[in-house]
């Protein structure tokens, strides 16, 4: 724990900074790599698995992996949000 | 009478619970080390330049708001380290990062180069291993030794390149994924100070695949599978 605090410059507490710009990206960070795969999963559903055809299969694959993949870091990302008191 | 106070009454009700909601929204406290992670991995968004259609007009405002993009960060890095802006504005930011251009820049640079100049069989698994690799590689080193961790992160990265050129040739599969994935790695490992490994990671390999391909094009081979992602 204590490397990882040396790692990164300090941070400021909630009433210096004006915006906290963090506070707005997380919830972006988390779902728009969910939208990009189930667009995938969408485009292959639609022109790949009803028509048949495996041309699309990789776009699949690729949505897997990445909501695999978003899953993992994004458990513990939520988990290590705390309430500042 | 009565109704003006009740209207100030609902009034004062509504702006104590907002402030309490801000004060609670306000008092979320973030994990840097997740925060970065999280970050990276969500940077695969960009893959959606390949879904959008490709018409004419919807192709220039693809690229003219990707370039925009990495503009505006552009000019938000030159800002900070003017010290126009505070770097206490900018979160996660590591300490060697104070006074020099951060990483976040060099991986949207890198990005932009991959969509705009590469085609999408090399630029997809080379982004791939960008959002994905750092993170795991960064994750599994706080766990394994060094060697260890490189390992698995070489195999991940062969991984995301077979799962990109599974239609091509075998052998050209096996080679590509071999090429690409020992090109990320050398980006990942060799750290040199005025170039960040989100840049490397991403370049490296994508050259390297390019030269290949090129090369081999020379003597009328064509490597290159189908695409990958087709626009809706």
């Amino acid at each position: 724990m204590e490397e990882k605090k040396i790692e990164y410059l300090e941070l400021e507490t909630k009433n210096e900074k004006l915006i906290r710009v963090e506070l707005w990206f997380a919830p972006i960070l988390i779902i728009l790599p969910f939208v990009l795969s189930i667009l995938l999963i969408w485009s292959w559903v639609i022109k790949g698995y009803l028509t048949g055809t495996n041309i699309y299969d990789q776009e699949f694959f690729l949505a897997i992996i990445i909501i695999a993949v978003n899953i993992m870091f994004d458990i513990p990302f939520i988990k290590s949000l705390r309430i500042h008191k | 009478m009565e109704g003006m106070k009740k209207v100030r009454m609902i009034k004062q009700k509504f702006t104590e619970r907002n402030s309490k909601i801000k004060k609670k929204i306000d008092s979320v406290k973030f994990d840097t080390h997740w925060f970065r992670r999280v970050f990276h991995t969500f940077a695969v968004f960009f893959l959606m330049y390949y879904i959008l259609p490709d018409e004419y007009w919807i192709h220039i405002l693809k690229n003219s708001i990707s370039v925009s993009l990495v503009f505006f960060v552009f000019i938000l890095e030159y800002l900070r380290l003017k010290g126009k802006i505070s770097g206490k504005q900018f979160f996660g930011l590591r300490v060697y990062e104070k006074n020099r251009v951060a990483s976040y820049l060099y991986f949207g640079i890198a990005i932009l180069i991959l969509l705009l100049f590469f085609p999408q069989q090399i630029s997809i698994p080379c982004i791939l291993c960008a959002c994905f690799y750092d993170p795991i590689i960064g994750e599994l080193r706080h766990r394994f030794r060094n060697r260890t961790a490189y390992s698995i992160g070489f195999f991940i990265c062969i991984l995301f390149f077979m799962v990109t050129w599974y239609k091509a040739n075998i052998w050209i599969m096996i080679a590509v994924s071999l090429l690409g994935a020992g090109g990320a790695l050398i980006g990942e490992m060799k750290k040199v100070w005025w170039l960040d490994d989100d840049f490397a990671v991403q370049i490296l390999p994508a050259v390297l695949i390019l030269l290949l391909w090129q090369g081999l094009s020379l003597i009328d081979i064509n490597i290159l599978p189908g695409k990958i992602i087709f626009p809706i």
